[in-house]
Order: C-alpha cells, then structure tokens, then sequence
C-alpha cells in the first residue's frame, strides 16, 4: 500500500529532526544526506503489514501532536527545528510508554537504513566490509 | 544418493513436487539439522522442509536491515504484547536461528536438569549422561572451544577486567566457531562461514549423505494414515514477497519430526488440532528476556573487531542473571543511544568509544503464542515483578562493572533515570520506581516451553519419547518441549536433546 506523498514529506521532517546533517562534534551526515525515502520504499515493500499500517498511524499521531505537547496550532512539519525537536524530546520523556515509544519508533526505523549505509559506518569508524551501499539505495520502488 | 538445497526458483514451474523418505523434519534450524545430522549418518534417507531460504556466507552483508530481509524472521519485527512490547528475535533461512546466533555454547546446568527430574519427571527418559555423552560429540564436531585472545577486541576484554577487579567469576565464552576472525557480525550472519551453525554445518553434511532440503517451502499441514503421522504438506513461497509455487507433498516412511522452534511448533500443531485437549499448546512460553547496558569509555573500543560475544559471567546465576558482551552494529546502537537531534549524532559518533555488555534473565514469567485472528502470530509476554527486580538489579551490576573497567558513563536506558550517569549511586530511583517492563527496553531470543513434554495427554503435549502423545508417529524435538528455561544460552542443549530423539528412532 503505497503512502501519500504528504506523509512521505512528514516522515522526511521526523527523520531529519532526529537525525540532522552536519552536526558539531557529531556527523557530517544526516538523514537529509541519503535516500530514505527509499528505505521507506523496502519498509512498505517488505516489514510485515502491521508495522507499516503502525508506522503511518504514528506519522499521523506526530504530525498532529503540537496542539497537544506545547498548545501550538501547526502541524509538527511547520514548527521550526528547534521547536520541532523539543516537541520530539517532550514525547521520549513522557511518562506514558506509548508516547515515549512514538519517537523512538522512528528513531529505530531510521537508524536501520540510515546507520546501514557503507558511508555512516565509515564515518563512525568501521572498517566496512561491503562496499557497494545495500540494494535499496539503488533500487527503483518495489 | 546424493543430497540437494531446493528452492522455489527451482521448482517454480511445476504444479507439485512429491519426495518420499524414512523421515520427514520440519525445520533446519538447531533441532532439525541436528536430527538430520544422526539419522542420515544411521543410514536413514531423510528430507528437511524449510520455510526460510538458504543464503550462503558469500550473499551476506554486513548491514542489519539487509540481513533481517534475508534470514531473519518478520524482518526482525516479531514482537510479543504485554504490559510492554518486547522484539521476539528468530531466524528464519536454512540454519534456523543459529545463522543470526552470537555462538555461544552452554551446557544445560545440572541444577535444571534436576528439576526437569523432580519436578516434571523426566530424568530417565533424559537421562544426563547420555547428554553428556552428546555434548562431546558436538563439542568436536562443531569446534566448540573458548573465544581466541586473538580475536578478543575490547569490548570482550573490558568485561574480563571488569570481574577481576570485582572479583566476580567470568570466562572467555565456549563458542562453535572454527578460525574466528572476529569480524563482530555473527547477528548478521557470519560472513566467512566460520561460526559452525547449522547452515555450515549439520545441513551440509546431511545434504553429503543424501538428505534433501526443500526450502523456502512453509510446511502446513500433515499427511496421516490409519491414525498415524505419514507425511507432511507445504507450499513454496518466496519468504520476502509471499509469492506462492508449488505445492510439496513428502511421504514419511518411519516419522515426522517437528522442529519448527518453540513460536512455530505450537501453530503448526494447533492448525492440525494436535496436543489442543492437553490445555497447554502454546501456553507456559518461556524466555530468557534482556537488556543491554552502554558504557562509554575515553580509550577507543571498537566493538566492530573482535568476536561478538566472547566473554561472559554466570557469577549470579543462582540470583537469575547472566551477563555477556555484546557487539551491538551501529543501527542497533542507535536506536538505543538515549538522545535525539544533534544529540543523538554526537553520540553516534563516539560509537568507536561505546561497550555493550547485556543481562540476560532466568525469567519466571509464562506468556503463550497462538494464531493472530488476521493472521501471523500471536505472543504475549510479559516479565513478572520479581523478574523486572532481577533486571533492575542486574542492570545495575552491568554498570558496576562497566565503571570497574574503566567506563567515564553509564547510558543505562532506563525510563526515569538520567541518559548517562558518571556513579551507580545515581540508579537509586529505578529502585524506587514501580517494577514494570516498561522501564525498559527488553527482547527475547531464547525460547522454551510451548508444547511441553510429559506423561500424560491431559496436560503434556509430547511423551517422554518425543512422540506427540495425540498423533503416533509425530515427534516434537526442539526447545518447546523443554519444561523450564535454563539461565544459559539453549543451542547445545537443543541440539542434544534432537540428537537423543532422533537415536531412539534409529
Ligand atoms: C539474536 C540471537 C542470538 C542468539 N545467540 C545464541 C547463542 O549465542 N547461543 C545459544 O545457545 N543460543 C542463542 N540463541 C538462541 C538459539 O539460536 C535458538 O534457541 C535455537 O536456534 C533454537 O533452535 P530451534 O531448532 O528450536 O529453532 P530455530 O533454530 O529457530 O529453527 C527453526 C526453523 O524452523 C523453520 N520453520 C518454522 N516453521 C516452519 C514451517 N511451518 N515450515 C517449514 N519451516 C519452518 C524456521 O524458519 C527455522 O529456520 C540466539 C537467538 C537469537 C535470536
Ligand atoms: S565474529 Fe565474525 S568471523 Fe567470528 S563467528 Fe562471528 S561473524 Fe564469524
């Protein structure tokens, strides 16, 4: 079941707000850097039906989530990052589980494609074996 | 005769395939192969039936998601509900879940199987000597011996340094890998083909003597004659795509065996409405569930060098606990790191600074798996009070030790607590807290329990013999029939358990 390209778009915002580019004493890269789209692509392709349909619920459950965690009226793609990650870090420090989980979630999902490819390892230090980048990077959608 | 791996794209044109054999295994993972392994050697032609594919070492990669795709079950997504949503790790490819395993080999201690005697009374149908006597067999047969200094890496070092300075027991861990290069990627499936799981090693050689293994082939149903177990039923099927081939029928001369793990064995025997009356199909799940705790130290680790787990304390088994190294791959390590944002990248970028050390719990708690109500599985789980005290306590050792050897932070990734604390002192509020699994983030990769062996069809689902007390002809052979779990990793004593089966069909 193929995704709207808005919540494509909102995904995209929720990975590069916990997963940002060029950070100082941190990565260069970030998720801004490679085709996760294309991770999200294998994800609807391949993970089992309930976590994608889980997944898409919690984009929403974001996406609309700062009228609830900091009384702004906006969608969590409009807030500034800044604003964006507080509203994040909010949520993983809430002392309900299925909230803090939402963000961790995503933290999960994107590490998989993301801290996979040839180039993060590198840069964290791992000689890598592979040097060929996983299929996905290429692929076109499944 | 000679043996064959078969998969889907060999036999996709075809309308059905049809094999016969003196026995029929379902499953290829520690149980099956290693049934494969003595009842092909006892001169028994044998065929194996797979639901996973077979991936060789040479189509392995070094990343995660690549290997969840190829040999991991539901992609790594299996998950049990409870009061927390805890992963349920398994592979699913020739090899079964010792082709993701860390390798590490244990004896079953003494002091379970002594409770397996008095308490479920299974002490001369299992008797231990004869395990004995089978541990060493594979002991030799699947290179079993401790982790090379010359592959330790730090992250396996620090754990020694840190019980001696403790003074606590610990020991390089006892692992079937012959020639290890320490290459940190056993979870993804070794790529050099040096860990001795099943897929290097009993599945091969019982393909030498004849045995023939259809992969990528879900077993579904059995084939029964005047009231006894004839055979088995399955259909190919692509593991990633579900796309379907053909329909596989394989005649069993003598017997199936079922070995399936402790999560499939109980579905496949509930859809063919086997062991239902005894009240406990699929109920009694029991695991080992853990954590891992991350230290961060000044001087490189470089968890990525050296053997995957390789050192280890059973110091506080007695108490429920057991400790191992771990080395995590940057994508799990990431995903436990406590920050988000421009936090999160720091951390990952001192990942070469990072330990992983995990603590493994002797869990009392039963959970149960059955059929989901829209297909796939499912399990619940959930760690009792007293099991969440043992992790709390264990947690807090795993530090102690981690700031004995040296570590300048503890991220301990407990719910409450500080992301990183510079004392243990500063653990004190997890022992005020609530005991829930919640605190935490746990999985599960050691199974047990599902379809338990005893002496009555009232309430054990397989006798003493391995026979399923309601279908003759039918043996369950893997770790569902074990009463209790262990405290230690199960491979070897899974293994000896099928190889005991699989003599007394001989
Ligand atoms: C990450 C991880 C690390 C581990 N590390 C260790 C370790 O270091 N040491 C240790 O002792 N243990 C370890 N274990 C546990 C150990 O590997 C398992 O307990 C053991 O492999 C279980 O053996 P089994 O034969 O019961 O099941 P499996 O090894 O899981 O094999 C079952 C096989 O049956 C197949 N199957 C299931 N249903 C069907 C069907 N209907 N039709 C056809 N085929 C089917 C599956 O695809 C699978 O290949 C680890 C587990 C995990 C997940
Ligand atoms: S550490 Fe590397 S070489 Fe050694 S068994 Fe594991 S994957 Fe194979």
């Amino acid at each position: 079941m193929s995704w709207w390209s808005f919540e494509r778009r909102w995904l995209a915002v929720i990975w590069q707000t916990l997963l940002p580019s060029g950070t100082p004493g941190g990565l260069a890269l970030g998720a801004r850097d490679v085709p996760l789209d294309r991770f999200l692509d294998e994800l609807i392709a391949f993970a089992p039906r309930r976590v994608t349909l889980g997944a898409r619920l919690c984009v929403w459950l974001l996406t609309f989530c700062p009228l609830f965690v900091i009384g702004r009226f906006a969608l969590l793609s409009a807030l500034d990052d800044d604003e964006r990650l507080a509203v994040l870090q909010k949520l993983a420090a809430s002392d309900v589980y299925l909230v803090r989980e939402l963000p961790t979630l995503f933290k999960m999902l994107g590490a998989l494609g993301f801290a996979g490819l040839p180039a993060v390892q590198a840069e964290v230090g791992i000689a890598v074996r592979d040097e060929a980048p996983p299929d996905w990077v290429g692929a076109e959608k499944p | 005769m000679s043996g064959a791996i078969v998969q889907l794209g060999d036999v996709r044109d075809q309308a059905q395939v049809e094999d016969a054999a003196d026995v029929v295994i379902i499953g290829t993972g520690a149980a099956g192969a290693t049934a494969a392994r003595v009842l092909t050697e006892a001169g028994l032609d044998v065929v194996l039936v797979e639901e996973g594919a077979h991936v060789g070492p040479e189509q392995l990669r070094s990343d995660m998601w690549s290997s969840f795709k190829h040999v991991w079950r539901d992609l790594g997504f299996q998950v049990a509900s409870g009061r927390a949503i805890t992963p349920i790790l398994q592979g699913r490819c020739v090899g079964g879940t010792t082709a993701i395993n860390g390798a590490i080999i244990h004896r079953m201690p003494e002091k379970i199987w002594a409770r397996w005697r008095d308490e479920f009374g299974l002490g001369a149908a299992l008797p231990y000597a004869e395990l004995e006597r089978i541990w060493q067999i594979l002991d030799r047969e699947l290179f079993v011996g401790p982790a090379p200094e010359s592959v330790l890496g730090k992250n396996n070092s620090l754990m020694r340094t840190a019980t001696e300075r403790l003074g606590i027991a610990g020991n390089l861990i006892q692992r079937n890998v012959k020639d290890c290069e320490g290459s940190a990627h056993c979870n993804q499936g070794c790529p050099t083909g040096r860990r001795q799981s099943m897929n290097v090693s009993y599945v091969p050689r019982a393909v030498a003597a004849g045995a023939r293994v259809y992969a990528t082939c879900l077993a579904s149903s059995l084939v029964t004659r005047h009231g006894r177990s004839t055979g088995v039923v399955g259909r190919f099927r692509d593991p990633l795509t579900g796309v379907r081939g053909p329909k596989l029928v394989v005649h069993a001369r003598r017997a199936v065996l079922l070995a399936a793990s402790a999560i499939q064995t109980p579905l496949f025997l509930a859809k063919n409405r086997i062991g239902v009356g005894s009240g406990v199909l699929g109920k009694r799940l029991q695991a080992h569930p853990g954590t891992a705790v991350v230290g961060v130290f000044d001087a490189p680790v470089e968890m990525y060098r050296g053997a995957t787990q390789g050192y280890e304390s059973v110091h506080y088994w007695d108490e429920r606990m057991k400790f191992e190294t771990v080395a995590m791959p940057p994508e799990l390590a990431m995903a436990r790191l406590p920050g988000l944002g421009p936090e999160l990248m720091r951390e990952l970028a001192s990942y070469a600074h990072l330990a992983v050390w995990g603590v493994q719990v002797r869990a009392e708690a039963q959970g149960s798996v059955r059929a989901g109500v829209f297909g796939g599985t499912q399990i619940e789980y959930d760690m009792t009070d007293a099991d969440i005290r043992v992790l709390k306590l264990g947690v807090r050792r795993l530090s102690e030790m981690m700031f004995a050897a040296g570590a300048r932070q503890v991220l301990p990734g407990v719910h409450g607590l500080p992301p990183a604390i510079s004392s243990v002192d500063e653990l004190a509020p997890m022992f005020d807290a609530p005991d829930d699994p919640r605190l935490f983030h746990t999985i599960a990769a050691h199974l047990f329990g599902t379809a338990l062996m005893g002496g009555s069809a009232f309430n054990s689902v397989v006798k003493p013999s391995f026979e399923t007390h309601d279908l003759p002809g039918l043996h369950v052979v893997d770790s569902s029939v074990f009463p209790t779990n262990m405290g230690v990793n199960p491979q070897h004593s899974i293994c000896a358990l099928a190889w005991l089966a699989a003599e007394r069909l001989v």
